[in-house]
């Protein structure tokens, strides 16, 4: 796997679904969690995808002033170098805010020297696999109920959105 | 002798012997002795010799029968009335149609014309059949020949025909603040000025109730903000008495006192004056919460219209930063956040959001705060819609930040787009004028005969210009007829609206006609299509061909730019307009397709793209929309609206509702709004986004309500649709 190359399945611009405000979105393929009732289960398989230069979807991404940014798949975390790359460099170029979704736990996660590295780019972190058991349409941003949504760095928003965390800033 | 007929249509026409006498011989045929050409002749000889100068076409038919029955050939007489019944039958039969589907409460695109009147109800049904007797009356007696036949042809659309005969003009903003400081005579009660804030919301219901059934349009309040601020604070002022008679201690010093802004407090640990200014503003948030309350409510249950329709009312809002205004917005705000009844969404009255860069727009200004939270509620909501005034085109140089009364310098729009602002013949101002009434030109049929008869681009456009200003001045031709007789009607027609409501109607008397006062009001020009009038003339629309973004802006601009001429020429506001055509949607669309077949991107469809619109079923992003959509606002002076349909549950996604009015502030759009889908269980109340939900996933039941945006009003369920407006629906994608 390169570290400058993402296989990605798709990028949505200016979606009003996948995080506040309109959001250019990075739908990466690949993931092994394999989550019984997975809406998206195409995408687990790297197969379908195609492998983007990060330096493009940088490009694309900072193409558009308006649009916050969000990592979705798949599970960004199975690509966690080229992500760390991509989201360090929109950091560099812009102050735009990344989410990101993945299937692992925060904890988990910290526990992983190289999934850990993305954590300082990231601003908000949703985490924890989907379980089918557990499903609520009516959450947002979230399919069920373990799943939190944690703004690593900084203070939630006024208006808190049900299920989100404050956590310290990871070491 | 006599000299001319007066047919069936109120034309005259030369008199014709030779008419009577084929008429005699048709009848004489079909008898055993047949033709006697002798006898004919006789007849309508003796007719033409009358003592008259003229004789409608069924006196002469009489004297025909009468002069018949005094010959021998009776049987001939009988074979003439029984002729004469069966075309006066046949005529009739069109309409007995008609009114025939109105009595079986049919749904089709008769009844369902209108999405917000309810057609199978009694009084509905007793406006349908009026309605459709007027139009042809209309067809027939007031138009004249060359705008009878563009409208036949399907090249102009006449808006509310039905009404014609009634003289009615379309809207008005209302000067609110008349009524309340006057008072107001409605029916068989007089009303006194108001004195605190129950009585202002309710008599701002009655004064649109009111001037609704004097007009066929939408009613609006142009600063809704600050004509309800004053009765805030003679609520306060009433509540300080309150506090003063309950304590038996003199508050009255306290009524002038300046309150920073009214939020409920707990009164723990207040005393003396402190708790009692704290427990007025209390008492004074929660009776402006009712009184919004009762405001939405009645705006949504009353039906002071035939047809069970409610107003279509809207009310601008968002600019009065005093404590009062803000109170009035944010209760309104709350309300509207709250719902109706059980929580359901209102669906009047429009509300609209009045964008101002150092008042309500930008993080420093003072009503930043409701700015957000009217964001939170348009996502939930729908409203507010948005109206930016820092559109080029909507600034006004005499609008200054300390001048009490600066809200008649600001812009404020109907919801449903219709904008009245410049004014060639008064004050520039939207208050107390509306428009007057409304033709579309089918621009597409232009475009697509202009594309059979050429086959090169630029001698097809050309030939498109060349029929598109016979369209407008055709247009101008007919508004000014209307304007004409709409002119002839008297100030006693519309009791409350040329009572002061109206610019400059105070100084009219009862007998005086209105022709002095009704300049301040518009005339409109409107289109549909230009996204199918484009692939006519060049093969794509201007979502996705700059080309056709050019020619598109080229024909928008000319049109504005010849319609200005009108005022010159007709001397009245003559103004172009982006038409939203809720009836309109398919009928143009299902005549052209019968006359030209189905042509691929242009009558493939059951309806024409609203106004100046990319199609809704084209994939792009927000932004892509606002910077194809926004150069057309500036052009369409009669109203506009930028649209965009938002994916996932907007409830939970305020900031995107910000982004968008960004896009506004951005590309110079003048009015927009956010469309998404809302399910609501009947039976249980649960509400959510999920698109074609059929069964409640709460308590399982399947009569689910949803709400959808039809020119710029809510429809609270799709079943009163018309077909051309189910199907573009149908192919609403969303845009990312």
């Amino acid at each position: 796997m390169r570290a400058d190359q993402i296989c990605i399945l798709d990028v949505l611009h200016q979606t009003m679904a996948d995080g506040p405000g309109f959001r250019t979105a990075i739908y990466c393929a690949g993931c092994k969690h394999a989550c019984k009732g997975c809406h998206n289960p195409q995408s687990w398989d790297m197969k379908n995808g195609h492998w983007v230069g990060v330096d493009e979807l940088l490009e694309e991404i900072l193409a558009d002033e308006m649009s916050n940014v969000t990592f979705s798949g798949g599970d960004p975390m199975y690509q966690a170098p080229a992500f760390t790359l991509l989201a360090q460099l929109i950091k560099q170029y812009s102050n735009k805010t990344i989410w990101c979704w993945t299937g692992f736990t925060y904890e988990e996660i910290l526990a992983d020297e190289t999934m850990s590295q993305m954590l300082p780019y990231i601003d908000v972190l949703v985490d924890g696999p989907f379980i089918l058991e557990q499903r609520d349409t009516e959450l947002l941003f979230r399919g069920s109920p373990n799943q939190r949504i944690i703004y690593l760095h900084g203070e939630p928003p006024e208006d808190i959105i049900p299920g989100t965390v404050k956590i310290e800033k990871p070491r | 002798m006599v000299k001319h007929v007066i047919k069936r249509d109120g034309r005259v026409v030369d008199f014709n012997n030779q008419k009577i006498v084929s008429a005699i011989l048709k009848a004489m045929d079909v008898t055993e002795a047949g033709e006697d050409i002798v006898l004919a002749a006789k007849i309508a000889d003796a007719i033409s010799k009358l003592d008259v100068d003229g004789m409608s076409v069924e006196d002469i038919q009489d004297c025909v029968e009468m002069e018949l029955m005094k010959s021998p050939r009776k049987e001939v007489a009988k074979k003439y009335i029984a002729y004469r019944n069966q075309r006066n039958l046949a005529r009739k039969a069109k309409t007995n149609e008609i009114f025939q589907t109105i009595i079986d409460a049919q749904a089709n695109d008769i009844t369902r014309e209108n999405a917000n009147m309810n057609a199978d109800t009694p009084a509905g049904m007793m406006m349908k059949f009026a309605s459709e007797a007027t139009k042809s009356y209309v067809d027939e007696c007031l138009l004249s020949n060359d705008v009878r036949e563009a409208v036949a042809g399907n090249y102009i659309h006449i808006h509310d025909k039905d009404y014609y005969p009634t003289k009615s003009l379309t809207c008005i903003q209302h000067p609110l603040d008349k009524i309340l400081e006057n008072g107001l005579r409605a029916g068989h009660g007089e009303s006194r000025p108001a004195k605190r804030i129950e009585t202002a919301s309710v008599l701002a219901c009655i004064s649109m109730e009111t001037v609704q059934n004097e007009m066929h349009g939408g009613q609006a309040i142009p600063a809704f903000d600050f004509y309800l601020a004053p009765f805030v604070r003679k609520t306060f002022e009433e509540e300080i008495d309150k506090v003063s008679a309950y304590t038996n201690t003199d508050y009255s010093d306290l009524k002038p006192i300046k309150i920073d802004d009214y939020i409920k407090r707990d009164l723990t640990g207040l005393q003396g004056k402190d708790r009692a200014v704290q427990h007025a503003v209390n008492q004074t948030v929660s009776r402006v919460h009712q009184a919004m309350e009762a405001f939405v409510h009645n705006m949504n249950t009353i039906h002071s219209r035939g047809g069970n329709q409610v107003v279509f009312s809207s009310i601008n809002y968002g600019t009065d930063t005093s404590a009062e205004g803000r109170c009035i917005i944010r209760e309104i705000l709350n309300t509207t956040y709250e719902g109706v009844g059980n929580g359901s969404t209102a669906i009047f009255p429009i509300q609209i959001w009045k964008k101002k860069k150092g008042v309500s727009y930008l993080p420093e200004d003072p009503n930043y705060d409701l700015y957000k939270f009217a964001c939170k509620v348009s996502a939930r909501r729908f409203f507010p819609n948005f109206l930016n005034l820092d559109a080029s085109y909507n600034q006004d140089d005499a609008w200054k930040a300390d001048d009490p009364r600066r809200f008649e310098h600001e812009v404020a729009t109907m919801g449903c787009r219709t904008r009245v602002y410049a004014n060639a013949f008064g004050p520039k101002t939207s208050i107390g004028r509306g428009n007057l009434s409304f033709t579309t030109i089918n621009i597409v049929k232009l475009a697509i005969e202009a594309m059979q008869e050429e086959q090169d681009k630029e001698t097809r456009i050309q030939k498109f210009f060349q029929k598109f200003d016979w369209a407008l001045d055709i247009a101008a031709k007919q508004l000014n007829e209307r304007f004409d007789f709409q002119k002839t009607a008297l100030k006693k027609q519309f009791p409350l609206l040329m009572n002061g409501l109206w610019l400059g109607s105070e100084k009219l008397s009862d007998n005086d006609s209105i022709e002095a006062v009704i300049n301040q009001g518009t005339l409109a020009i409107g289109f549909i299509g230009l996204a199918e009038c484009l692939i006519a003339l060049v093969g794509k629309h201007h979502g996705e061909s700059e080309e056709a973004q050019e020619l598109g802006l080229r024909i928008v601009s000319h049109m504005a730019e010849k319609i200005n001429g009108f005022t010159e020429i007709y001397k009245h506001n003559f103004s172009c307009f982006a038409t939203p055509a809720e009836g309109l949607a398919g009928k143009f669309t299902k005549r052209d397709k019968k006359t030209f077949g189905v042509l691929p991107g242009i009558t493939d469809k059951d309806y024409y793209t609203n106004s100046s619109h990319i199609p809704v079923y084209y994939h792009c992003t927000p932004e892509h929309k606002a910077k194809i959509e926004g150069p057309y606002h500036k052009y369409e002076g009669a109203g506009h609206i930028f649209y965009v349909e938002i994916d996932g549950d907007a409830t939970h996604n305020p900031e995107a509702i910000m982004q968008i009015v960004d896009l506004m502030d951005k590309y110079d759009i003048g009015y927009g709004s956010v469309n998404h889908n809302r399910n609501r269980c009947l039976d249980c109340g649960f509400e959510n986004a999920e698109k074609d939900l059929h069964e409640c996933p709460h308590c399982h039941g399947h009569n689910i309500d949803t709400l959808q945006r039809i020119t710029g009003y809510l429809v609270g369920t799709t079943n009163r649709w018309n077909s051309g407006k189910l199907a573009e629906l149908h192919d609403r994608i969303v845009h990312k």
